[in-house]
């Protein structure tokens, strides 16, 4: 659930509803004018709205049953937790994170952010993180992995992606020691990072940062200066076999281990990431996704195809929004979450 | 709530297919409970109690009562030490041959003692079954907490008043599970299943005399090794919707729906008797208010439960049954294999039971048409042990269309033993 979408310069702080002038931070409260974020969402509150029930012995007051499970314990309905749909758009970065139609819960999150000096063009952040979820709480790590990399992104002091990772590294391992009582298997998940630098002088730069198997795509026109591509390459059993040598793609990928990651944020986990930066030659779009996603289209052609055409329609949200509906129409088997973000100048038919 | 100590002795599998076209609002599931190793150790020999009710009605005179004694002697054999027993020797009123009241706990002692008392078992009198169960109640009553199992063997048709033996049963309803055996073919099928049903049992025909201490024997090994008693399946439902049914459907069917008593809120339990190294299946048919689309309901939540010591009870294992409906006819049309093959194996044993009886009946044209739709259920099943036995009572002209002819001459025991064993089901093909 994305908050105010305005624009930077609002006549009131989002926070404290005082007036404010061009300042970045507000003069009463201190928040951080320039800086919007979509993601991680809070459960809602209230009676259950299938049959108006109040719940009883749940923390949250919700019509849910004593065993703390998703469903109204009078009427049966399912109760969001207001991660069923998520969508954050500012403009400039907009995403779309989904349960999909298997999993109970989506243990995905994402954090979008835009800094905009009112004198120059916005810096663009976004993570995604993807819950590991044969661990407890995964959607706890996503959260606080996507939160922590998205505040040090857009940290006054400029973006800093390795410090960003480790912050989020720290974040996921804090779970541990929080309120969240006792782990069996602590929370662990992936992450993706990328921050968009216009880069007034040298142009546009944009450096990618992943743990594990959630990915980073930069999506072109077939003849684009820039050739649209994969920019990470997934830490995974089936990927280090391929790449090792060890074994072809075909009986790597075929193994039951295949997905199984080798790196990840979290207990026992191998934190440290791979970072790349380019320097597109012409205008793209840069995609982060789940392997909610990439599962069912792993091919930066045919992703650029979809989003490209939908983001002349529509913007970014269309094509978050669209690719998240064909990984739902392809099964929907895992949690899906797309971000995207349109780089370079585009005229109003969305072409280059 | 549930105990941290049992939760997950069980696990419940749900299988179904939660989508629901819009307006629909029956919901089908197939639940699998099995019991985890841990709860599927044999329960402390203390804790168990074995009854063996022999029939000594002058019928059982000759060869049967002579196998009846050969029988629970192997019985008596497989008593592990330290369970509690009694053999009571059955005509028109029950009498305990060992021990002289109560019971009495097995060791190598009382198991000779007892199989001597056996030994001497001698025909005589008439049979009052519904006299033996209450005998048995009884001595359950003085077992609290235990694995109460009897196994009841009869050779003929119970003597007493029908509303007697139905007080009887009614009076001894969840005190011990019960098995019985009918041995020759002058018993009534209709009247074991009654009991076993009722009972938690099982019910069979053992055609030969000869071959009653092997079923003794395998029996009583299955009875040792019950590690908990007295569990229940409790169902919620949301409110407003209506349970239509709840069967058992494998290893046999058995119909729970009327045994449902009030739980907590919005629940109900079915008693499942006890339980040991097993699984079971159970078939649930649910009719709750329809959703719109989109909606995602939880139609039903299946808890496997055992009364605690102090009044408290433990939550062994839990499964949900959702619906959740959609437009989307590609997934609303699917069907659920488990469903769909139970399905048929429920009408599978209802077209055996009513194509006999239109045949006792002399209502050739029923027979022939309920006996074929066996036939054809139990060819697409893949059940072949009573595919065999129907093939002894009518002459398949074409399994996978149900044609067949009745058979002139039947023979009682084939009839009898295709009637008894006509709730046996087989599980899924591929599930082994």
């Amino acid at each position: 659930m994305s908050e105010n979408t305005s624009a930077p310069a609002a006549a009131a702080c989002p926070r404290c509803r005082e007036p404010v002038d061009g300042h970045r931070f507000c003069e009463n409260c201190g928040h951080d004018l320039w800086l919007r974020r979509g993601g991680a969402a809070r459960a809602p509150s209230g009676p259950c709205p299938g049959c108006g029930a109040n719940g009883t012995n749940t923390p949250n007051g919700f019509g849910v049953d004593e065993a703390g499970e998703d469903y109204c314990s009078t009427c049966g309905i399912r109760r969001d937790d207001g991660t069923e749909h998520i969508e954050a758009d500012l403009g400039q970065v907009a995403g779309v994170s989904d349960r999909g139609l298997v999993h109970a819960h989506n243990e995905d999150a994402m954090a979008v952010g835009v800094l905009a000096a009112p004198d120059g063009q916005a810096l663009v952040a976004a993570v995604v993180c993807d819950g590991v979820s044969t661990v407890d709480a995964p959607e706890l790590a996503s959260r606080a992995g996507a939160d922590a990399a998205l505040e040090r992104l857009l940290h006054p002091s400029g973006p800093d992606m390795s410090k960003a990772v480790e912050e989020a590294a720290d974040a996921v391992a804090a779970l541990v020691d929080g309120s969240h009582g006792h782990f069996r298997n602590p929370p662990s998940c992936t992450l993706v990072a990328a921050v968009v630098d216009p880069g007034p002088e040298d142009g546009v730069s944009i450096t990618v940062g992943w743990v594990g198997d959630s990915r980073a795509y930069w999506l072109a026109a077939p003849d684009a200066a820039e050739p649209a591509r994969l920019l990470t390459v997934d830490h995974s059993w089936a990927t280090e076999m391929i790449n090792s040598g060890t074994l072809d793609a075909e009986t790597a990928l075929a193994d039951r281990r295949a997905h199984a990651i080798t790196r990840w944020l979290g207990a026992g986990g191998e934190p440290h990431p791979e970072i790349v930066t380019i320097r597109p030659a012409g205008p793209g779009l840069l995609l982060l996704c789940s392997d909610g996603l990439w599962n069912y289209y792993p091919g930066a052609e045919e992703l650029a195809e979809v989003a490209l055409s939908t983001l002349a329609r529509g913007g970014p949200v269309a094509v978050a929004r669209e690719l998240t509906t064909i990984a739902l129409n392809a099964g929907g088997r895992d949690n899906v979450t797309v971000v995207a973000v349109p780089v370079g100048p585009w005229d109003e038919r969305g072409t280059p | 709530m549930t105990d941290v100590a049992g939760a997950g002795a069980f696990t419940v599998e749900v299988d179904q297919n939660s989508y629901l076209p819009a307006g629909a609002s029956r919901v089908d599931a197939v639940v699998t409970v099995t019991a985890a190793d841990a709860a599927a150790a044999p329960a402390p020999a203390s804790e168990v109690l074995e009854v063996i009710v022999v029939d000594c009605s002058t019928s059982m005179t000759g060869s049967k009562i002579r196998a009846a004694r050969q029988a629970t002697m192997a019985a008596i054999a497989e008593l592990r030490d330290g369970v509690s027993f009694a053999v009571v020797a059955g005509n028109h009123v029950a009498q305990q041959l060992f021990p002289p009241v109560g019971t009495v706990v097995a060791n190598a002692g009382t198991r000779t003692t007892a199989t001597r008392m056996v030994e001497r078992l001698q025909a005589d009198g008439g049979t009052g079954i519904g006299a033996w169960l209450t005998h048995v109640g009884g001595l359950a009553r003085q077992h609290p907490g235990s694995i109460k199992h009897a196994i009841v063997l009869t050779d003929g048709q119970n003597g007493e008043s029908a509303e007697y033996f139905a007080n009887a049963l009614n009076g001894v309803l969840g005190t011990f599970t019960c098995d019985c055996r009918g041995v020759g073919t002058d018993w009534r099928v209709d009247e074991l299943r009654t009991i076993a049903t009722s009972m938690l049992g099982t019910v069979d025909i053992v055609a030969d005399p000869a071959d009653l201490a092997a079923d003794f024997r395998s029996i009583m090994g299955e009875a040792m090794g019950k590690s908990v008693a007295d569990l229940a399946l409790r169902l919620w439902t949301p409110r407003g919707a209506t349970v239509r049914f709840v069967k058992q459907v494998a290893p046999t069917v058995e119909d729970l729906t009327d045994r449902r008593t009030e739980a907590a809120r919005q629940s109900g339990d079915y008693p499942l008797g006890s339980w040991g190294a097993e699984s079971r299946d159970y078939h649930l048919a649910i009719e709750v208010p329809a959703g719109g689309v989109g909606d995602e309901m939880l139609a039903g939540r299946v808890s496997i439960v055992r009364p605690g010591p102090d009044g408290a009870e433990e939550v062994l294992g839990q499964g949900l049954v959702k619906a959740i409906w959609t437009e989307d006819t590609a997934l609303s049309t699917r069907i659920s294999r488990g469903v769909a093959h139970y399905t048929g194996q429920a009408e599978l044993a209802e077209a055996i039971q009513e194509g006999l009886a239109a045949r006792k009946a002399g209502d050739e044209a029923t027979a022939t048409a309920r006996l074929g739709r066996a036939v054809a259920l139990a060819e697409a099943s893949g059940n072949e042990g009573t595919a065999r036995l129907l093939g002894r009572v009518v002459e398949v002209v074409d399994a996978p269309s149900g044609t067949v002819r009745l058979r002139k001459a039947v023979a009682d025991v084939d009839e009898m033993t295709l009637d008894t064993r006509s709730t046996r089901t087989v599980r899924v093909r591929g599930d082994g």
